[in-house]
């Protein structure tokens, strides 16, 4: 019973800190769209604004919960639960330092990518159980992005596997530790795969320039039009935990996780996986949304085959290459 | 004592899932089920000690069939906005089948001389690699091959449709969904 306990209490432990995270995460684009935007963003909430999400939260919690009389009831409540749960479900097998990852999985990087695979049945059936076009549009894009960007998703993701030979992410950061990060070395695979996991990433969780599914401008808010309160809050912490998570990810396979000097491995791990959440928020305030065929055409015309190549590249690298 | 209870659970909550697939009137619904059915399934073989089957489970069957069903539900719509309903018209011969393939299957099953405890069993990641790229590496791309030849063909289909109709009212941005609608 005690080995449950403890697995209970780590879940805990895990869920919350990333949640802790995903406020300040917020709080953090804030600043950092409004400083883009010449603005101080966030100001009158605590110094530095830092309680703005605080704020958030109790605003969003005193808000009325509608739910429209068409829509599907035990679905729509289901969705944002389903949501969150797959968002945060990927943060177990994270490394946070060396031999600590929350859980340890030899087949880590294959549980991320079967949860990622999952997460978009949830915007689904938010999209179609509001039973409102707009929302179902919003789902019906959200799907076509998904199938799409999932293919060189994965094969992004195979490269650092082929090169080091394993699945499991502890492993993965650990080789990078002992010898260089697989984005220094070899460069011409590691660089390019880092490239096409981030694109991808961005894809799935529905951030701009790749986000179409919520498109405000033409669909209203996309899947998340007819929920209110704390169930759209639900929404909105599991589009942030993703990033967040995703960038935690990338991180750790091709910047070498917690590694670093001096500092502890957990702080590396933080810095990289902000500089990240940073690097995406800055092309989402920088860039203009794509349109669904241009978005689809970048996926397979582009990344597809680039990804096939370096799979291929990284199969004769180890085969053939200097052994390190 | 905890992986039997694991096991009658995900067993039971398969069968249930499974019979609301078939009976559910909606045919959203009803692929939404079929993906906890396929979830129970990945936790049978995650018990079973085997969790790279139980990943490419998911990934594949709930991440990636589930979502081309409810792709394909979607957009075989009619366009008043009411989605098709299934109809259970044939579940009595329906039943009678699947009772039948149940019995094949369970009398395979018990002839066979399969382990039935998974320590027996339990290849790793590596080991099942070599045998699918290795051993039966010609029978793995013969498949592939197979598969392909399912897609092109699919593809080829569905473009000869688009030549005699034009546009069908779907969203002129996204061909390749299109496609997937015949």
């Amino acid at each position: 019973m005690n080995e449950h306990l403890r697995a209970l209490l780590l879940a805990v432990v895990v869920v919350n800190t990333v949640l802790a995270l995903t406020t300040f995460a917020i709080w953090f684009e804030r600043k950092f769209a409004g400083r883009m935007q010449s603005r101080l963003g966030p100001t009158r909430v605590g110094p530095f604004g830092l309680l703005q999400p605080v704020a958030d939260a109790f605003k969003l919690m005193q808000k009325e919960s509608i739910r429209p009389r068409q829509a599907d009831r035990v679905l729509f409540e289901l969705a944002p639960l389903l949501g969150a749960t797959c968002a945060l479900g990927a943060a177990a097998v994270v490394p946070l330092a060396p031999g600590v990852a929350p859980a340890q999985l030899d087949l880590g990087l294959l549980f991320v990518l079967a949860i990622g695979a999952v997460t978009v049945l949830p915007i689904f059936i938010a999209g179609w159980s509001s039973n409102n076009k707009f929302a179902l549009l919003g789902g019906m894009r959200a799907i076509a992005q998904s199938i799409s960007y999932e293919v060189p998703l994965l094969l992004a993701a195979l490269v650092p596997i082929v090169l080091t030979g394993s699945m499991d992410l502890s492993e993965i950061v650990r080789q990078q530790a002992e010898g260089r990060w697989l984005a220094v070395w070899p460069f011409f695979l590691g660089l390019p795969a880092f490239a096409i996991f981030l694109l991808a990433m961005l894809a799935e969780s529905n951030r701009i320039p790749f986000d179409i599914p919520e498109a405000e401008s033409e669909l209203v808010a996309g899947v998340t039009t007819e929920y209110t309160g704390m169930k759209f809050a639900l929404f909105y912490l599991a589009e942030y935990a993703h990033t967040l998570i995703a960038s935690a990810l990338a991180a750790a396979l091709f910047l070498g996780g917690w590694d670093g000097p001096i500092a502890p491995g957990l702080h590396w791990l933080l810095l990289k996986t902000f500089v990240l959440f940073g690097f995406i928020y800055w092309v989402r305030w920088s860039l203009l949304r794509f349109r669904s065929d241009q978005l689809l055409s970048i996926c397979w015309r582009w990344l597809v085959p680039a990804g096939v190549a370096l799979v291929a590249g990284a199969g004769a690298w180890v085969a053939w290459g200097p052994t390190p | 004592m905890t992986v039997d209870i694991a096991f009658w659970v995900a067993a039971a909550a398969m069968v249930i899932s499974a019979l609301f697939v078939v009976r559910s009137a909606n045919l959203v619904h009803a692929v939404l089920w079929l993906a906890v059915t396929l979830l129970g399934t990945a936790v049978v073989f995650a018990l079973l000690d085997a969790p790279f089957l139980a990943g490419v489970q998911v990934l594949t069957y709930v991440g990636g069939v589930v979502t081309l069903m409810v792709f394909g539900v979607m957009l075989t719509q009619r366009h008043d906005g009411s989605v098709a309903s299934a109809s259970n018209v044939q579940s009595l011969r329906g039943a009678a089948a699947a009772a039948l393939l149940f019995t094949l299957l369970l009398v395979a099953l018990l002839r066979s001389d399969l382990p039935s405890s998974a320590e027996s069993l339990a290849p790793d990641t590596a080991e099942l690699a070599r045998t699918l790229l290795d051993e039966h590496l010609i029978a793995f791309e013969v498949l592939s091959l197979l598969l392909l030849a399912a897609l092109v063909g699919a593809v080829a289909l569905a473009r000869r449709g688009d030549d005699e109709r034009g546009a069908s009212g779907l969203p002129r941005a996204r061909p390749r969904a299109r496609g997937e609608a015949e």
